[in-house]
C-alpha cells in the first residue's frame, strides 16, 4: 500500500477541509467561550440562523453572494446582541464580590444559552420545517478546482481564506488594541475592569457581536459549500468546535483552528483505514484524552480552569 | 482649600442588610484623607460605594462640585476618579505593559514614564505577566495603573495590607510623593499609625458609621484612638 497514492492525499485533502470549517466555526466560539470566558452553548444556532438567513435572502432576492453574506454577519450581529441581552445580562445583576466570583453564577449561563438555543432550533423547525432544505445551484461554491494530484473545490479556498482573516484580524484585535485588551481584562478580572474604567457591559456585548457575526458568517459558508441548510445544522459543527477549543487550550484562538484541523484530519482518516462511523468517535475521543492528559490544553498556558 | 469630594449622608445596602448607615466626609482639594478602622466596618463599601462598583441607596456623593452618586463605574473614572482597590484587582493573566494601558485608557500611554520613574521596578518587568510578580510588586502596580490616567483624587484601599515592614514604608513614601504631584488621597487604613503620620485629615469609622473626625494631628493625641488604634500611649 502505497501511502502517497492520490486516494490517500485526497482524503487527506479532504479532510482539511473539513478541518477549516470546524475552525471557521471554533474562531467565534473560541472568543466568546474562551477568551471572554463565558459558558456559552447558543453558538451553534447562531450559525444555523446566518445560513438560515443567507437562503432566505436567496430564495426572495437572488442577489449577489456578497450580499447574502452581508446578510448573515447582520442577522450574526443582532442574534448575538440579542443572545447576550437575554441569556447571559440578567446573571450579571450582581456586583457584590461574593457573586463576581461565584462560579455558580458564570456557569448558569451554560443552561440558559442551552435553553435559547433549544427555543431558537424548534422555532426555525416551525417555519422552515426539520428537512434539509438545497441551496440553489448557482450559489454553490463548489466548482472543482485540481491542484496536482488532488481535486478541490473553490470552497476550500474561500472557507481558507475567511477563516485565515478571522484569525489574523481576531490576535491582532486582542493583543493589539485597546478593545482587544479590554475583553481579556473583562475575561481575566471583571471588579478590576471597572477600576481602570472599563464599560464592562458594553465590552461583553461587543464581543458577544462580533463573535456571533463570525458564527453566522461560518454558517452561511458551509452552507453554500456542502449546499444543504437545515436547523439542526449547527449542532455537530458546535460540539467540534467546544472540543477544538478544549484541545486548544480554551482562550487560545490559533490553537483552537490548529486542533480543528487535526480533529478535520483524524476524522478522514478514520473513515478512510476504519469506517465512517468511527469519525464521530475521534472526535469525543480526543477530547477525553485531552481532558485526562493535558488538562491545560496543547496550546493552553497554564490558567486555574479547563 | 476647596472641596474636591463630599460624601454626605450615605447609605449603602447588600441585599436586606444595610453596611453603611449614613457616612458624611469630605476631601479637600490637594489634601490626604485617611478613613481609620478595623475589619468588617465598612471602609471597603465606602470606596466601592464611591467608585460606582455598589450603588447608594441613600444620600449624596459630590466630586468636582457635580453627582457621581449611582453613575457607572467607567464614568466614574472618566471624570478623575480613580481607586487602588483592595485585593490589588491587577490583571493576573496580562503583562505589566498591558495593565498599564488598560490604566492609561483613552489617555494612553503619555503617562508612562512619569509613572516608571515612580515605580523604577516596573520599568524592568513590563513583559512579565502581573501574575508573577511579588506581593509589593502588585501593590504598585496597581497604583501605578491608577496613576496612568493621572487622576485628581485617588483612593486608596488597605495599600499596605500583607505587605512587609520595609514595604510597607516604601508605599507610605509613595502616597506622599503623590500627593506632591498633585493628586488628593483618599486612603483607608488599618494601619493607623502610619496612616495618622502622611494624612492631613482622618476619620474614625466603626459598623458603618464614622465616629469621630479630625486633623490627623488631633487624632493622633486623642486618647480614645491611642487606646483603640494605636495599641496604647504614642510617642
Amino acid at each position: 500500500m502505497d501511502l502517497f497514492d492520490p486516494y490517500y492525499l485526497q482524503q487527506l485533502a479532504i479532510g482539511l477541509s473539513l478541518g477549516m470549517t470546524y475552525a471557521l466555526m471554533a474562531i467565534g466560539f473560541t472568543l466568546i467561550f474562551g477568551v471572554l470566558n463565558v459558558v456559552n452553548f447558543a453558538h451553534g444556532e447562531i450559525y444555523t440562523l446566518g445560513a438560515f438567513a443567507g437562503l432566505v435572502l436567496i430564495t426572495a432576492a437572488a442577489p449577489p453572494i456578497a450580499a447574502v453574506v452581508f446578510a448573515a454577519l447582520a442577522i450574526g450581529a443582532f442574534a448575538g446582541f440579542s443572545l447576550e441581552r437575554l441569556a447571559f445580562k440578567p446573571f450579571r445583576r450582581f456586583t457584590d464580590e461574593a457573586s463576581l466570583k461565584s462560579r455558580a453564577m458564570r456557569e448558569s449561563t451554560l443552561l440558559s444559552s442551552l435553553a435559547v438555543s433549544i427555543v431558537v432550533r424548534e422555532a426555525l423547525e416551525i417555519v422552515f420545517g426539520s428537512q434539509m432544505r438545497s441551496v440553489p445551484f448557482e450559489y454553490l461554491i463548489n466548482t472543482p478546482v485540481r491542484v496536482g494530484p488532488v481535486i478541490l473545490v473553490t470552497g476550500d479556498f474561500i472557507i481558507l481564506g475567511v477563516a485565515a482573516a478571522m484569525l489574523i484580524g481576531l490576535q491582532y484585535l486582542l493583543t493589539r488594541t485597546r478593545i482587544g485588551l479590554s475583553i481579556r481584562a473583562v475575561s481575566n478580572n471583571p471588579l478590576g475592569a471597572k477600576y481602570v474604567g472599563i464599560d464592562t457591559d458594553r465590552t461583553i456585548i461587543m464581543t458577544f457581536v462580533v463573535g456571533s457575526m463570525m458564527g453566522a458568517a461560518a454558517g452561511i459558508l458551509v452552507g453554500l459549500y456542502y449546499g444543504a441548510i437545515f436547523p439542526a445544522m449547527g449542532f455537530v459543527p458546535g460540539i467540534k468546535a467546544f472540543v477544538a477549543m478544549v484541545m486548544g487550550g480554551l482562550s487560545s484562538i490559533p490553537g483552537a483552528v490548529i486542533c480543528a484541523l487535526i480533529l478535520g484530519i483524524s476524522e478522514s482518516m478514520a473513515t478512510t483505514f476504519v469506517s465512517s462511523g468511527w469519525s464521530d468517535m475521534v472526535a469525543y475521543g480526543f477530547l477525553i484524552l485531552t481532558l485526562i492528559f493535558f488538562p491545560n490544553g496543547l496550546f493552553g498556558a497554564g490558567r486555574e480552569r479547563v | 482649600m476647596t472641596t474636591l469630594l463630599s460624601v454626605d449622608d450615605l447609605h449603602v445596602a447588600m441585599g436586606p442588610q444595610e453596611i453603611l448607615h449614613g457616612v458624611s466626609l469630605t476631601v479637600p482639594e490637594g489634601a490626604i484623607v485617611a478613613v481609620l478602622g478595623s475589619n468588617g466596618v465598612g471602609k471597603t463599601t465606602l470606596m466601592r460605594a464611591i467608585s460606582g462598583v455598589y450603588r447608594a441607596r441613600r444620600g449624596s456623593i459630590t466630586f468636582k462640585g457635580e453627582s457621581i452618586a449611582n453613575l457607572p463605574a467607567h464614568r466614574i473614572v472618566q471624570a478623575g476618579l480613580l481607586q487602588a482597590p483592595e485585593g490589588r484587582q491587577i490583571f493576573s493573566n496580562m503583562s505589566v505593559r498591558e495593565n498599564l494601558v488598560l490604566g492609561g485608557g483613552e489617555h494612553g500611554l503619555g503617562e508612562l514614564d512619569r509613572v516608571l520613574a515612580m515605580f523604577p521596578v516596573l520599568g524592568e518587568r513590563l513583559k512579565q505577566n502581573a501574575g508573577s510578580l511579588s506581593g509589593g510588586e502588585q501593590q504598585m502596580l496597581c497604583i501605578a495603573r491608577a496613576l496612568m490616567r493621572k487622576p485628581t483624587l485617588l483612593l486608596m484601599d488597605e495599600p499596605s495590607l500583607g505587605l512587609a515592614p520595609k514595604i510597607v514604608a516604601l508605599i507610605f513614601d509613595l502616597v506622599r510623593r503623590i500627593r506632591t504631584e498633585g493628586v488628593s488621597i483618599l486612603l483607608v487604613e488599618q494601619n493607623a499609625r502610619a496612616a495618622l503620620r502622611v494624612a492631613d485629615h482622618a476619620a474614625v469609622m466603626e459598623d458603618g458609621r464614622i465616629v469621630l473626625a479630625g486633623p490627623a494631628d488631633q487624632l493622633r493625641d486623642d486618647p480614645r484612638i491611642a487606646e483603640a488604634y494605636l495599641g496604647g500611649h504614642v510617642h
